[in-house]
């Protein structure tokens, strides 16, 4: 475990047209191996933090680091490699292909990233097994429990080894018991040292699973804090909130 | 406004690119359709309805005077297939005629007036019996000295003056008075029975001429049946000529109804195109907007309304395309009628427009074929229930395609192109559609190719035989004078002395070979009289060279011999074998027909023949011109230069060759083609369009999921390009053999509305060479209509995609 910064944003702003800004000069870190929740209500800009992470969308001013890649810099196609080097998504609606089988979904990341088929379909098989869900590798999505789209679909955001994952209300489509499910599997990952991003509204939540919780209002970091109950804890003093 | 005029109006703005489909297409459908219907109106039916109204006669035989009487050439009514007949009358065919020096315009006056063919009639102007007589101008001739003529045949402006039968004895001279026609040209020149009989006091060979209707005289082949028919009826050998009524038509619809063929085949797949269009458009706009249509519903719009309101989306920008499309086959139409105008006889082409009932029909037919194509899907919008449509909110998502992905992802392929070949089986229904589109581009340019490959190959026809040349030598008195300007029986016409001007050629250093040729002013026996005058060409040298095409038959070898042109050849049904009657100044020649040739380049109706069997009959070979061809590495001004000291004395000058005029009716022909054809890619690219744009709508979401995955826009391209290709290549390779089809149904009319049964080497077009590229053209439509959506594929903002449900 390092404690170089994973993400960085330095006085990060968004702006949507004329109306007030959905991110305001956002400074924050996260170390490699931690596992943070970004936390708020419905508009408060915690979505748009995690485009602007994921190179889904550019900020009005500001840096945006990630793994020492300048994410505001990049164009459209660096964005997209990007994206299957170093970030794994995670959705609420879990965002799985419907016509493609358990495994095709899978394996379409590292496909895309120009991996050969028997190496793609080799991993994708491994991930699904350690994630339990292997016997589902030729079913089609639909077939499946939120629960267990939630675990393929974690698969697939691991499919690259990423170094970050973000997760974007990861349990809000699912029951309580898939949601317990999924957020055991989230814990687990973080601590075989995957980082983690976790965009969430779920107090409990964002305690539960991640050691640190950064709390978004209007746009703005209104509180950074630990959580002694949550998952790794690399270095809270590393998240330098404004 | 109301309420149902602000949804058409914002549904015709949201579907910008649709709307513009739809109005383009039938843009491109009525156009064509409006010119060929127009075409087929204006030059066919004057013809028609003159022959049904004046009677006219299937067939006019000239029977010879010498051997058959007036009764046995009546007795021929009785032939197999006769149902009406008329005659006999006297007839005196291919008569030389000079414009009288009392013409007042001094150019004209004396001037070659071409052969003409006079007959008379008990009554010329009767209204009643078979092939009557209609007066165009001036009276009928009264008195043995007057005369009435076509007037094609005569010079307008000398109108009033008169016209010299030249070449018989005592060169006897008719007043014009008249300008009158037969409606078949039986004849084209009518005299009174005194007037005719000093014709033959003069030497003219009075021949019997029959009219006849038969029972079946549909074809060229029925005609050519009933002719032997009446020949068997005569006694031997003594028909010497047959005029069809279908040789005629061709002579008065000219070239204008070579368009119509063409113009047809556009027009159907035009319309084809346009309902397949308005299909797609009107059943996108339905699936794709059922959430809205449910909104209509629940604010209270009736099933009708609704119905209205998408049918109306589609007949707005329908409606534009059959304005448009009218007013742009009126206006092609001018320069096409002006001069199909001219063939039918019209003192002016001023007038020469589409009659205003073919663009009602057209513009009321399209809109009423349009209407029901998009009634149809817009009454599914009317009676869908509003609680579905609210709930379904968008089409639903297609279940099918999971194999074809399953299948797909097996292809060692890269997964962005796996995954868009896999989208083709998606939503078969789209993907038929899609094709159905192509298909129809790939026709079209399948067809237009085949038909400008044909185009050219006639073209190339017309630069080859008498115009081929390095450079030419003529009378040095003909030097910047028009071509053919006093007519080849013009004492001011000046020939070379073929012998002496041959042997100066062989001796200029650089000659490399030489023919001399000209028009020898004889006419054939039994030639129509209409249309243009039949040439007689005198040749002498080797032209071998020149590579003019043989159609049938060898070429002439033996004094005695000719080859016949094949247009004259079909107008008239001369075989190889059989024997033909050339007259020069009354003085008489049969010629064995050695071969047919296909000869664009030099009239209508020729006959080639040695000089030499000419001389031997007493005639007189005219050699106007010697096509010289150098040897290779000869400078063409050094040789001019030596040639000039040599053919100088014997009155011959050089000239270069600098070519002929194009032919202006392929050329328009050829824009016509190229114009329609590049509209109807455009159209079938735009439909391709309007389906990957609908497709990419529905599935904006994958692609959001797919872009957050890691596909760049490359990728992205790729794949919505590789959606469409399989679709475009079997589009392709349906569509070229039916483009080819097309093309092998529309160029063959289009040679026989011109008189000309065109030779494999114009009709056989498509080589491998081009039927390798056309069967790749249904994949570079598909390609070039996918293009513009795929590029707003890879743009689209990946999150907002993820945000859409």
């Amino acid at each position: 475990m390092t404690n170089a910064p994973m993400i960085e944003l330095r006085d990060t702003t968004k702006k949507y047209d004329d109306g007030p800004p959905a991110l305001a000069g956002v400074t924050l870190s996260v170390a490699a191996g931690e596992c943070v929740a970004i936390l708020g209500h419905s508009g408060s800009g915690k979505s748009t933090l995690l485009n602007l992470i994921a190179g889904l969308d550019k900020p009005s001013s500001g840096t945006v680091t990630v793994d020492g890649t300048r994410v505001d810099q990049l164009g459209e196609a660096d964005s997209a490699r990007y994206r299957r080097a170093s970030i794994g998504m995670v959705f609420q609606f879990f965002n799985l292909l419907d016509d493609l089988t358990v495994l095709d979904n899978v394996m379409v990341p590292a496909q895309l990233a120009g991996m050969g088929k028997r190496e793609a379909q080799r991993r994708a098989v491994d991930l699904l097994g350690s994630l339990d869900i292997d016997r589902h590798a030729k079913t089609y999505p639909q077939r499946l429990s939120g629960g267990q789209r939630q675990r393929v679909a974690v698969a697939r955001a691991l499919m690259n080894d990423p170094a970050l994952l973000l997760a974007d209300e990861p349990t809000g489509a699912l029951d309580s018991s898939s949601a317990e499910d999924v957020r055991e599997l989230l814990l687990e990952l973080n601590s075989d040292g995957q980082t983690i991003l976790l965009v969430t509204h779920d107090v409990q939540l964002a305690a539960s699973t991640a050691g640190r919780t950064i709390e978004l209002v209007d746009g703005s970091v209104a509180r950074d804090v630990v959580n002694p109950a949550g998952g790794a804890t690399v270095n809270s003093s590393a998240g330098a909130v404004r | 406004m109301s309420a149902l005029g602000k949804v058409v109006r914002s549904g015709v703005g949201r579907r910008r690119v649709q709307s513009v489909v739809m109005a383009l297409t039938t843009f491109a459908a009525v156009t064509s359709a409006v010119l060929s219907l127009g075409l087929l109106a204006v030059v066919q039916a004057p013809f028609e309805h003159a022959f049904r109204a004046r009677d006219g006669a299937h067939l006019a035989v000239q029977f010879d005077g010498a051997k058959v009487t007036a009764a046995q050439a009546t007795a021929t009514v009785h032939a197999a297939g006769v149902t009406e007949a008329s005659g006999p009358y006297p007839v005196a065919a291919a008569l030389d005629t000079t414009v009288g020096t009392d013409c007042p315009d001094e150019a004209l006056a004396g001037h070659d007036n071409g052969p003409l063919t006079v007959t008379t009639r008990p009554d010329l102007g009767s209204t009643s019996g078979m092939d009557q007589l209609a007066l165009t101008r001036g009276r009928w001739p009264t008195n043995p000295g007057e005369i009435a003529l076509p007037w094609q045949h005569y010079a307008a402006d000398c109108f009033g003056a008169s016209v010299v039968f030249s070449s018989l004895p005592g060169s006897p001279s008719f007043k014009v008075v008249g300008f009158a026609n037969s409606v078949t040209n039986s004849a084209t020149a009518f005299a009174t029975a005194d007037g005719f009989a000093r014709l033959t006091a003069a030497g003219a060979k009075s021949d019997v001429q029959m009219l006849y209707r038969f029972a079946t005289a549909g074809t060229a082949a029925d005609i050519a049946t009933d002719k032997q028919a009446v020949a068997a009826a005569a006694p031997a050998g003594a028909v010497e000529g047959g005029q069809s009524y279908l040789t005629a038509e061709q002579q008065a619809t000219g070239n204008a109804k070579a368009y119509v063929p063409f113009l047809t085949a556009f027009g159907i797949l035009g319309l084809f195109m346009s309902v397949l269009i308005i299909s797609i458009v009107v059943s996108g706009a339905v699936a794709s907007g059922i959430r809205r249509i449910g909104i209509l519903k629940s604010l209270g719009f009736t099933p009708a309304q609704v119905a209205r309101a998408y049918t109306a989306q589609a007949m707005i920008p329908a409606t534009l395309g059959v304005v448009l499309g009218t007013v742009s086959g009126n206006l092609l139409a001018v320069p096409i009628l002006g001069e199909a105008t001219k063939q039918l006889g019209a003192a002016s082409a001023a007038g020469a427009t589409i009659p205003w009932w073919v663009s009602a029909v057209v513009s009321l037919g399209t809109l009423l074929i349009v209407g029901v194509t998009a009634v149809i899907p817009a009454l599914r919008a009317g009676r869908m229930p509003t609680v579905r449509a609210l709930v379904v909110g968008r089409a639903p998502k297609a279940g099918g395609g999971r194999a074809a992905q399953r299948l797909a992802s097996r292809l060692p392929l890269p997964r962005a192109v796996s995954m868009g070949l896999a989208q083709s089986f998606a939503r078969p229904a789209r993907a038929v559609t899609v094709g159905a589109a192509v298909l129809f581009g790939v026709v079209s340019v399948t067809f237009a190719v085949g038909l400008e490959s044909g185009f050219t190959k006639y073209l190339d026809t017309s630069t080859s035989g008498f115009n081929v040349a390095s450079e030419i030598v003529i009378p040095t008195a003909d030097v910047g004078v028009p071509w053919g300007l006093h007519g080849p029986n013009d004492p001011r016409t000046p020939h070379l002395d073929a012998t002496e001007v041959a042997a100066a050629l062989a001796g200029i250093p650089g000659t490399k070979t030489a023919f001399g040729w000209g028009d020898s002013g004889a006419t054939m026996v039994g030639a129509p009289p209409g249309g243009e005058a039949p040439r007689v060409f005198t040749v002498t040298g080797d032209f071998s060279w020149t590579h003019m095409e043989l159609l049938s038959g060898r070429w002439y070898s033996a004094p005695g011999e000719a080859v016949v042109g094949d247009k004259l050849a079909s107008a008239v049904g001369i075989h190889v074998g059989d024997d033909v009657t050339v007259v020069q100044q009354n003085k008489h020649l049969s010629l064995k027909v050695a071969g047919i040739n296909f000869d664009t380049n030099q009239g209508d109706y020729t006959v080639m023949t040695d000089a030499a069997t000419f001389t031997a009959a007493g005639l007189t070979p005219h050699i106007d011109q010697f096509n010289v061809q150098l040897a290779s590495n000869v400078s063409g001004s050094d040789w001019s230069t030596s040639a000039a000291a040599a053919l100088t004395p014997l009155n011959a000058s050089v000239e270069s060759n600098s070519g002929w005029g194009k032919n202006i009716v392929m050329i328009t022909m050829g824009a016509l083609v190229a114009t329609l054809t590049l509209m109807m890619i455009a159209v079938a690219a735009l439909g391709v369009l309007s389906m990957v744009v609908q497709d990419t709508r529905e599935r904006v979401h994958d692609l959001g999921i797919l872009k957050a995955l890691g596909m760049t826009p490359k990728q992205t391209v790729a794949m919505v390009l590789t959606s469409v290709t399989l679709t475009g290549l079997i589009a392709g390779l349906i569509g070229v053999p039916l483009g080819v089809a097309v093309e092998k149904a529309t160029l063959s009319p289009m040679g026989d509305a011109i008189g000309r049964h065109l030779p494999p080497s114009v009709s056989h077009v498509y080589t491998p060479g081009l039927l390798i590229p056309l069967l790749a053209g249904g994949i570079v439509i598909a390609l070039l209509g996918a293009l513009l959506p795929a590029g707003w594929a890879a743009r689209s903002r990946t999150a907002t995609a993820l945000r859409t449900e």
